[in-house]
């Protein structure tokens, strides 16, 4: 019996150490942060540096994503 | 070998186990709450950095301040004074218990967040999980049916 425990034990153990770490929905405040989001703290410096990449290429669009990755655009 | 992975399979499943509807809190849990016998209490989930929380806290805040029943809210914030911040914003008048090292929503594992759940005598009486629109419509019809 115990050798069946320390066996249970050892082998959770070791699945536990190669498994990535599941983020639970109570722990989304960091994800939630401003800072996280795709454009940073200031849209503003995006804007700008579409407007400088448009005035050195002369093209722009391209960095954007449409749709919500559901496939249905 | 088939018991050995049996067994190691429902330790790994008491591991992950959340609470569901029909189960009985642990008593420890029930004393922590302070839930009294025979009285209904919706128990609901918030974290300051939940935009959903935003728009449904004041809602369920009508149900507490119009007396429909007893309303106790869990801040799940790690810091603290973020959560005390959040609900003095919104002017809450119901219980809060701070959760800040997340031990009581470790026990519910609710599936998603916000979470709400109808607790009477200890039992699970019904969860819902995710963001509603009019919560306080639901809360309302759903204390209809359990009275």
């Amino acid at each position: 019996m115990i050798r069946l425990m320390v066996w249970s034990m050892g082998t959770l153990l070791l699945l536990s150490g190669c498994s990535i770490k599941e983020v639970k929905p109570w722990e989304k405040g960091d994800l939630a942060m401003d800072i996280m989001q795709y454009e940073g703290l200031h849209p503003e410096v995006k804007k700008f540096e579409a407007h400088t990449y448009f005035s050195k290429e002369a093209s722009r669009g391209g960095a954007g994503v449409a749709g919500g990755g559901c496939g249905c655009n | 070998m088939i018991r050995k992975i049996l067994s190691t399979l429902l330790l790994t499943t008491l591991s992950v186990m959340a609470l569901e509807q029909g189960e009985i809190l642990p008593q420890p849990l029930q004393t922590q709450l302070k839930l009294e016998k025979d009285k209904l209490y919706v128990i609901d989930f918030f974290a300051s950095w939940c935009k959903s929380c935003k728009k449904e806290l004041p809602l369920i805040a009508t149900i507490h301040d119009n007396n429909l029943t007893e309303v106790i809210g869990i801040n799940v914030d790690k810091n603290r004074e973020e959560g005390e911040a959040f609900v003095k914003k919104f002017n809450l008048k119901f219980p809060i218990v701070y959760d800040s090292d997340q031990a009581l929503i470790n026990t519910f594992k609710p599936l998603g967040f916000p979470t709400l759940y109808y607790i009477k005598n200890g039992k699970i009486l019904k969860s819902i999980v995710g963001a509603i629109d009019a919560i306080d419509l639901q809360i309302q019809k759903d204390l209809k049916e359990f009275k």
